[in-house]
This record gives structure tokens, C-alpha cells and sequence, in this order.
């Protein structure tokens, strides 16, 4: 009689685990509610969002801590909801990314490289935000490139989240050592490698005249592109589905790297940075000149004398790579309405001026270049360079893989360009357009 | 992944003596077997369930996405054979991928199975001391294969790092050694950390194959007159085989398979000469490309090969032990 | 006489020789311990012996002791499951026969053939649909199909190796079968269990491309792929201290386990084979 209890008991045990499965099964198929309808009717509701002590998370990378930090904090302490942030390191960002979006669990904001913003609007990563970002009160002077980046169909789905920008920065006391003039960055490439080994000359144990991200691809791209356009060429074609990395200009570009290189005056680890640490050999007084990110100046500040100056072509001009952050509401927000609350108050004065500008970060807005925290002339120049003829956000589909990947087919042209002979520019050149081109 | 060798202990046959009647107990046996075979098949359920749910399900459906255009985001988009294969093959990173992954697994094999059997030669006395080395040298293996390969992460550190340390004090280098920085390095320094953390594991496979070999065959070796090198390889070699094979089949695999530390160190850097085949896979699916089909099409070419491989491998085995 | 003199010197030899390798193997793990607290640039231990590296890792992101939660729910689910389904499979395989008995096992041994990541993208893919994506639930689950073949086939084998008199005075008395099971043969097959849940709790504990890969929100990530994303923390400036705090934290529970199960590691391997 016992046995008959037992397995019986044992029976309905089973039966109830495999009816549990079959629940699990059917529930959570759940397809992602469609909030895009809601959206549109809550939007014109509330245009500046909900502030009702919702939490938010929010993703970022790691090259732009500090002014997200800065702007999160801004934020949690003078709303009611909270954002709560979390950095990724910049190499594992995109897989972060994708992993999330394919299992429906993008956080409600989440930050992009602005050269990814094509390729992530057009496969639906973001949520459409055009209704609301046209009810903003100074939506025509947002950064027209940003909000380019982030257009698709006509719609917009980002805007700009830190804007970062290439400049070059220039060790002042070293170039006093030197015999350079502290007051003046070099104008043209000649001069840029005139000064770098001025200051290899001085021959002072680990301080180098240059450095450059040698195995990092969104180094290259964010510093060496402006060297092409300030010089009158365009390094892609109109809709960036073809590499005209072998134009004359280009080709210019990688001969002076070399000849630096060969010269000694580019430091050794150079070769084998990845993009983690490219930055942190200026910041130690050890790096004579080198393009650098405009929005480390506060940072490089507070350890180096800091010179600025745009970024020449080869024979003069400016240019910049608008580069930096757009950020937008994730496809898989529940809580569309609070997350465009933080979105509406970062293109706000608050946002713009008293954190961003405050700490010589670049504003998002054109009628804010000026602001009262704009004194410095070097953040003066940083701002006017951004409105330059020849600054540029390039926008392709394929960007990453063509560029940013680790081991991308532009990272093996200018490494064989400046570490090598430069015979093989052609040919990888058309290794890019051919990644460029992949549907 | 590894698992240890499985040996089957021998069954007691002592059969069972029956103080029931004939017919009674046949009667009793065949209802008993009726209801013992239904509850075989309960006990055995949830193993069932895991097996088809979470394995023979996703096999079939890799199969599948190997099959069709399915995007990370876009989904299944219905069949498109055999474009990801051809897509998989002709992928500028999939034959440096497979050399690399190649190359690596034929230099950690040799080397890390060599070191083995050189420690299981060592320790095999069953004294005091040598339990002490087994400890010391089996502690590694406590370790995940991330945790030891974040461990020698910071020991490779450029500049403060211990070894970078140590090569600047003997002056060796110029200041700025870079265990990771070059594509001869970085493998190398990848090796180091595998024989670091697996050296004790297949030692203990090997001492378990050492110890199953009677002293009474080192014995007449000994009355042969065979010095140490002959006995070695004449008589423990020999009877080390399946031991060896096991070890052998079981590294090769693994390293095929290497992810974990290559994604830590060096990120399949520099210049891609670090990439592996399983690394090609992630980064198709979620790294820009963001193709799965073309990642289940690539993992599943990989399946062919371990298939193939370890077949071959097999067929080896056999055709030596006769 | 000249034997002992040569064996007096060469044990000790011997000795020193070994010795040293034994601590070429414990350096790594003895330095990451002694690293994690000493001081070093560019850390946040500059100056000075202290804790200040733990203290960073303590406090980053969602916080120490959020991802330790995170690796013990997800090693502890696993190894619960992991014992439950090989106790039950195992005792079906080595007591009972019934039909497709021999394909499941085989089925259940071929989970070994297939690798790891052939099987993690179409999992990638189930968890979605079964709405068990991100989850800490999925992903121990997963990792307890990994550890199945092992398991069962360890299990088995424990159970087959009961003397025949015990297994059979079980049943006598009217017991059923799952009594049986509890009350007699599960003391019997104690050792085959720990081993299996040892080996199931240093997979579940250590494993990293599977969360990598099922885990997305930053709060639920176990603590290898959190110490892995501490590195990349500090810009320009990569930060050892805090990844050596960390594989200090990481390693600590494993060797503990280990130095204290070693007898239950070892066994599984030499059990039928080690004579004397």
C-alpha cells in the first residue's frame, strides 16, 4: 500500500514539473507591448516627461566617465527619479549592447558611440522620440551632426550626449624646454612633426614627442580623419559605403607618422595600445603633442600645462572630428515618459551649461557656445572649431566594423602604413570598401 | 571543461539467494518489473527533460539558424542555405582563425601533457613529500580558467608587474617588456597560463594510469638489466597509453575550444593574431555583425571538426592497443 | 656506505629541487594575495599596506557583495539541481531497466561531444522564448545541463557499486522505491555526491562565457565577469589592484573547497586503480 502512495506521489510531482514548463513556455513569450502608440499621445502630454521618482538605468562607456558622472549626478540630486548609471569598458560596449538588445533588455537609456547610431537606429535599437524632440524649445539649435547620426527615415531617435571633439593638445612646458613657442600649437603637418622632434631631441628619460593609439582603430579614425578633411579630402564617399583612405592627402598622413616613427619620436607602446591607456602618457608629462580628446582638458589639466589647437591638414586649415556620445531611449523602456525627463533636461540650460560648459566640456547646443563659463580661450578654440566647414561626423552603416573592430581592415592599413613600407595602402584600402559595402 | 577519466568499479556478483516459492516469486517478478519500469522512467524524467529542453532542442535549432537568415535583432527571417555557410568560410578573420587556433592547441598539447607526465614521474611514490607537491601542484586547478587568466593578467602587468619587474632588474628588455603586446608573446604568455592551471589536473590523470602498472613488471625490467630510460620507454610508456590518449583527446578538445583566456588577455589581439574560433563566433554574433546564422553556421563547422578529430583520434587509439 | 652518502645528499637535493616547483605553482596565487594589499600606482592603494583595493572593489558599480550574491545563488541553484536530476537519473540508470534506457544515457553523454559554443547561441535564443533571459534561473540551468553527463554518469556508477545485499534489503519490508532511495542508498552514495556537487559548484562558480553571454543587466553579472569589467575602470590607466583584490575574492572559496574536499576530488579519479 505504501509503495502505491509513493508512486503515485512521485506521479503527480512529475506531472505538476511538466506542467510548470509548459506555463513558463506559454507565458513570457511576451512580445515587446508596441509602446510606440502610447508614446506619441504621452508625448504630447508631457514634453518635458514624467519626474516621478522612477529609477532609470543608464549605460555608458567608459572613455566619457567623468562627464557622465557629472551629468548623473546633476540630475539624481535635483530630480525626483534616479538614474542609475553603469560604465562598460570601451571594447566590450557593443557586444554588451547587442547581447542585451537581442534578449529584449536594453536598459532605459543607454549611450552609443555616435559613429554605431546609424547602424543601431536602422535595426530599431532606439525608441522614436522625433514628436518629442520638436516640442523641445531649442531643438533647432542642437548639434545638427549628432541628430544627424541618429536619423533614420526621418526620424530621429537620439541626441547628443557628450560631444567629443579632437584637438590637438600640447605639453607647454615641454615645448618652453624646447625652444617652441607655449603660445602656439603647430599649424600645419609639417610643423606638427617639426615639434615632435623638437622635443624627442631633449632626450629626457620616458618623455617622447608624439603617441598614438598604433592598434586602436576609433583613435585613428577620431584623430586622423580631420588631419584628411582639413587638407580638402573626404576619407569615404557621400552615403559611406566606400574608403578612399589612399587619397593623396591621406597618403601624406601616413608618410609623416612613419617617418616619426622611424625617427624615434613616437613612444614605443605606441605600437601595441589598444585604445585603453592611449591617453594616460600626456597626462603624466610625458608626451610632447598629440591629438588628444577635447574633453579630457579638465582632466589633462590638472596635471600638465595644456596648449590647444585645432587639428591642420597638411598644408594649414581646421578640423575636427565631431565625435563623442548620442543618447537615446532604449527599444525596451517601459518607462518612456521618465526616461525623456532626463533626455529633455540634458539639452536644458541646467544641463549644458552648469555641468557640461562648467567643466569645459563641449555644449550640444549652438546658442549656448557662448556661456559664462566659456573664458578660457582654449575652450573658446575647442567651440569654434566644432562649427568649422571641415569638421565632420561621418556616417556609415558598417563604421564599426570597418574602423572601431578590434583588428578592423583599417587598422591593419595604417599600421602596415606607418609600422611598415606603406606599399600596401591600396589594398587594403579596398579591404575597407569592401567591408563598407557588406549589406 | 574537462572531466576526469571515469572508471567503472567492479559490481558484487553475488546473486541473491530467494527463500519464495517458485511460481509466486515469477509472478511477483513480473508484476515488481512492470511498475519498476515505470518508475525507472519517472526517476529518469527530469534528466529527460533537461536532456530534450536544453540540449537536443537547441541542437536542433542551431541547425536550423545555421539555415536561415536570423539577425540578432531582426529574428528569423526564413531559409537561406548555404549562404552562411559560405559566409562563415569566406570571412577574412576564418582561416587565421582556424591556423591560430590550430597552432595553439598542437603547442599546448605537447607541452602541457609533457609537464604532466614529467610531475605524475615525480610524485608517483606514495611518500609524505610527494603528497605535498601533488597538493601544491593541484591548486591551480581549484581555479576558474578566468580567474587564472585575470590572475596572470596583472602578473603581466608592463610596468608593475612582477615580471616585467623581475626582466627589468636583470636588465633584460628595454623598460617597456610587453608580455602580451606582440602576437609570438601573447601566445606564449597564453600558454604559460594554461600549463599553470591544468599541468596538476592531467598529472593526476597520468599518476592514476602510473599507479594501475604493477611493480612486478618494473621488477623483471630490472632483472633485464634495463636502465631507467629503457624501462621508461619500453614498459611504462607503453602501459601508459590509454592513460596518454585520454590526456591527449581531452587537451586537444579544450583547446579548440579556448575562449575564456584569450577574451581576457588579450582580447584576440594584437592585430587579431590571438583570434580563435570560438572567439570568431562570439563576435559574429554580438560584435557589430550581429548575424547569429552565421555564428550557428560557424559553431556548427567547429562541431564537425571536433567530430572528425576526435574520431580520428579514436580510430588511432584502437588501431595502437592491438 | 657510499650509497647512503650519496643518498644523503641526494634527498635533500631532491628535495630543494621539487620543493621549488611547488612553489613555482603557488607563486601566482600566494602574489595575487600579497599584491592586493600592497601599495602600487595607479591603484587605490598608492601608499602604504591596506585594504584600499578591496575597498574599490567593495564599492564599484552594484557592489561586491550584490555580484558575490549573484555567483553563490547561481553556483548554489546549480549544484541543487545538478544533485537532484543525477541522484534520481543516476538510480534510474544503474537499477532499473526500461525502455530507451540506453539511448538516453547516450543522449545524455553526447551533451560532452558537442562544445560549448555551438550549444550557447541557439540557448541564447530558448532562454528568449521561455522567458528566461537574464536570468540568474536560465543561466543556472544551463550550466546544470553542462554538468549532466558528469554527474549522471558519476552517480551511476556510485549506485552500481552498492553490494547487491544492500540494495536488495532495501526493498524488502514493503519499502518503495523512492523510501529506498532516501533512507539506504542515498548514505550509500555520499562520497559520489559530493564529488558530483564539488564539481558542479567550482563549474557553476568559475564559469564565464555563458553569463558573458545570457546575463545583460550589469546588477546581475556573477563575479568573474564583474572583476573582468573592473579593469577598464579608470581612463588611460588599467587597474591591477583592484582585478588582483578580486581574483583574490574569486579564488579564496575554491581552494578553500578544494584543500578541504581534496580527498573527494582525488578519489573520483583514483577509486579502482590506486592499490596501497
Amino acid at each position: 500500500m505504501k509503495r502505491w502512495t509513493v508512486a503515485r506521489g512521485l506521479r503527480r510531482a512529475v506531472g505538476a514539473v511538466a506542467a510548470a514548463s509548459l506555463l513558463i513556455g506559454v507565458a513570457a513569450c511576451g512580445g515587446d507591448a508596441d509602446q510606440q502608440a502610447g508614446g506619441e499621445a504621452s508625448a504630447a502630454a508631457n514634453p518635458e516627461g514624467i519626474d516621478d521618482g522612477t529609477k532609470l538605468t543608464l549605460w555608458t562607456r567608459a572613455p566619457l566617465e567623468a562627464q557622465a558622472k557629472a551629468l548623473v549626478q546633476a540630475y539624481n540630486s535635483s530630480h525626483k527619479n534616479q538614474v542609475e548609471l553603469t560604465i562598460t569598458p570601451n571594447d566590450d560596449y557593443v557586444t554588451r549592447v547587442g547581447a542585451a538588445a537581442g534578449s529584449g533588455n536594453l536598459p532605459d537609456l543607454f549611450a552609443a558611440d555616435i559613429v554605431y547610431v546609424p547602424n543601431w537606429t536602422e535595426q530599431g535599437l532606439f525608441a522614436d522620440i522625433t514628436s518629442r524632440i520638436d516640442t523641445l524649445p531649442n531643438a533647432a539649435e542642437i548639434n545638427q551632426g549628432h541628430l544627424a547620426a541618429g536619423t533614420y527615415e526621418d526620424k530621429k531617435y537620439v541626441l547628443p550626449f557628450v560631444l567629443d571633439l579632437s584637438v590637438i593638445f600640447y605639453n607647454k612646458k615641454l615645448y618652453q624646454e624646447a625652444g617652441l613657442d607655449p603660445a602656439k600649437g603647430p599649424t600645419t603637418l609639417a610643423e606638427f612633426k617639426e615639434h615632435a622632434l623638437a622635443i624627442q631631441k631633449l632626450k629626457k628619460p620616458g618623455v617622447y614627442g608624439t603617441y598614438f593609439g598604433g592598434n586602436c582603430g576609433g583613435c585613428g579614425v577620431f584623430t586622423w580623419f580631420p588631419m584628411i578633411w582639413a587638407s580638402g579630402e573626404q576619407p569615404m564617399n557621400e552615403d559611406g559605403t566606400a574608403s578612399n583612405l589612399n587619397g593623396a592627402a591621406a597618403k601624406e598622413v601616413y608618410t609623416m607618422w612613419r617617418e616619426l616613427v622611424q625617427a624615434g619620436a613616437v613612444a614605443p607602446a605606441s605600437k601595441e595600445e589598444t585604445g585603453a591607456t592611449w591617453v594616460g602618457d600626456f597626462q603624466q608629462g610625458k608626451v610632447g603633442v598629440m591629438p588628444y580628446p577635447a574633453t579630457l582638458l579638465a582632466t589633462a589639466d590638472k596635471s600638465v600645462e595644456v596648449g590647444v589647437t585645432p587639428i591642420p591638414g597638411v598644408n594649414g586649415g581646421q578640423s575636427t572630428f565631431i565625435g563623442g556620445d548620442g543618447i537615446g531611449i532604449s527599444k525596451d523602456s517601459k518607462v518612456t515618459d521618465q526616461a525623456w525627463n532626463f533626455m529633455s533636461w540634458l539639452m536644458s540650460d541646467a544641463a549644458q551649461v552648469e555641468v557640461l560648459a562648467k567643466t569645459n566640456s563641449t555644449v550640444a547646443r549652438n546658442d549656448l557656445v557662448e556661456n559664462k563659463y566659456a573664458t578660457d580661450p582654449r575652450v573658446k578654440i575647442i567651440n569654434q572649431v566644432a562649427s568649422a566647414p571641415d569638421s565632420h561626423t561621418p556616417v556609415a552603416r558598417n563604421f564599426q566594423q570597418a574602423f572601431n573592430a578590434a583588428g578592423s581592415p583599417w587598422v591593419t592599413l595604417f599600421r602596415n602604413a606607418v609600422f611598415g613600407d606603406g606599399s600596401s595602402v591600396d589594398a587594403d584600402n579596398e579591404a575597407i570598401t569592401e567591408v563598407l559595402g557588406q549589406q | 571543461m574537462a572531466t576526469p577519466v571515469e572508471r567503472r568499479t567492479e559490481v558484487p556478483s553475488a546473486a541473491p539467494t530467494s527463500t519464495i516459492p517458485e511460481p509466486a516469486a515469477r509472478r511477483r517478478v513480473s508484476g515488481l518489473s512492470r511498475r519498476r519500469r515505470n518508475q525507472g522512467w519517472l526517476y529518469a524524467a527530469p534528466t529527460a527533460l533537461f536532456v530534450t529542453v536544453f540540449f537536443l532542442v537547441p541542437v536542433l535549432l542551431v541547425i536550423q539558424m545555421s539555415l536561415s537568415d536570423w539577425g540578432l535583432f531582426a529574428g528569423n527571417r526564413g531559409l537561406n542555405a548555404p549562404d552562411n555557410y559560405t559566409d562563415a568560410l569566406s570571412n577574412r578573420l576564418f582561416w587565421p582563425a582556424v591556423w591560430f587556433t590550430v597552432k595553439y592547441t598542437i603547442i599546448t598539447t605537447v607541452i602541457l601533457i609533457g609537464i604532466a607526465l614529467g610531475l605524475a614521474l615525480l610524485v608517483q611514490e606514495v611518500v609524505r613529500w610527494n603528497s605535498f607537491l601533488r597538493t601544491a601542484f593541484l591548486v591551480p586547478s581549484a581555479l576558474g580558467l578566468a580567474s587564472a587568466s585575470l590572475l596572470f593578467y596583472a602578473l603581466y602587468a608592463p610596468q608593475s608587474g612582477p615580471f616585467a619587474q623581475l626582466l627589468t632588474a636583470l636588465g633584460i628588455g628595454d623598460g617597456t617588456v610587453s608580455f602580451l603586446g606582440s602576437p609570438n608573446a601573447a601566445l606564449w604568455s597564453t600558454v604559460a597560463v594554461i600549463v599553470w592551471r591544468f599541468a596538476g589536473f592531467y598529472m593526476l590523470l597520468l599518476l592514476v594510469g602510473l599507479q594501475s602498472i604493477s611493480s612486478d613488471v618494473y621488477e623483471a625490467a630490472r632483472v633485464d638489466g634495463a636502465n631507467r630510460w629503457q624501462t621508461f620507454t619500453n614498459v611504462t610508456l607503453p602501459l601508459l597509453k590509454s592513460s596518454l590518449a585520454l590526456c591527449t583527446i581531452l587537451c586537444i578538445t579544450g583547446s579548440l575550444l579556448a575562449f575564456d583566456q584569450f577574451y581576457i588577455l588579450t582580447r584576440g589581439g594584437p592585430d587579431n593574431s590571438t583570434v580563435t574560433i570560438v572567439q570568431l563566433v562570439y563576435n559574429t554574433a554580438f560584435g557589430g555583425r550581429n548575424d547569429l546564422g552565421v555564428a550557428a553556421a560557424l559553431s556548427l563547422v567547429v562541431l564537425l571538426a571536433l567530430i572528425v578529430i576526435n574520431a580520428a583520434q579514436f580510430r588511432a587509439l584502437r588501431g595502437k592497443e592491438d | 656506505m657510499a650509497t647512503s652518502l650519496r643518498e644523503l645528499v641526494a634527498v635533500p637535493t631532491q628535495r630543494v629541487l621539487t620543493g621549488a616547483l611547488a612553489l613555482i605553482f603557488l607563486f601566482p596565487l600566494v602574489w595575487a594575495a600579497v599584491a592586493s594589499v600592497a601599495p602600487q600606482p595607479g591603484t587605490a592603494q598608492v601608499d602604504g599596506w591596506g585594504m584600499g583595493n578591496y575597498a574599490r572593489l567593495a564599492g564599484y558599480q552594484a557592489g561586491l557583495a550584490q555580484y558575490l550574491l549573484n555567483s553563490v545563488l547561481i553556483s548554489g541553484m546549480t549544484v541543487i539541481f545538478t544533485l537532484a536530476v543525477s541522484l534520481l537519473g543516476g538510480y534510474a540508470f544503474a537499477m532499473f531497466s526500461f525502455p530507451g534506457k540506453n539511448l538516453l544515457f547516450l543522449a545524455t553523454l553526447a551533451i560532452l561531444m558537442v562544445p560549448y559554443a555551438t550549444l550557447l547561441i541557439p540557448l541564447y535564443v530558448l532562454l528568449n522564448r521561455l522567458g528566461l533571459q537574464n536570468s540568474l534561473v536560465g543561466l543556472a540551468l544551463v550550466l546544470t545541463m553542462f554538468q549532466l553527463p558528469f554527474a549522471t554518469f558519476m552517480m551511476r556508477i556510485s549506485f552500481e557499486s552498492i553490494p547487491r545485499e544492500l540494495a536488495e534489503s532495501a526493498y524488502v519490508d514493503g519499502c518503495g522505491t523512492f523510501t529506498a532511495l532516501l533512507r539506504i542508498l542515498v548514505p550509500a552514495v555520499k562520497p559520489g555526491l559530493i564529488t558530483v556537487g564539488l564539481f558542479a559548484f567550482l563549474a557553476a562558480w568559475n564559469d564565464f562565457i555563458a553569463p558573458l553571454i545570457l546575463i545583460n543587466d550589469s546588477d546581475k553579472v556573477p563575479l568573474p565577469l564583474a572583476v573582468a569589467n573592473i579593469r577598464g575602470q579608470v581612463m588611460g590607466v588599467v587597474d591591477y589592484g583592484a582585478t588582483e583584490a578580486g581574483v583574490v575574492v574569486l579564488a579564496l572559496p575554491c581552494v578553500v573547497l578544494f584543500l578541504l574536499l581534496q580527498r573527494h576530488y582525488v578519489r573520483g579519479f583514483m577509486s579502482g586503480a590506486l592499490k596501497g
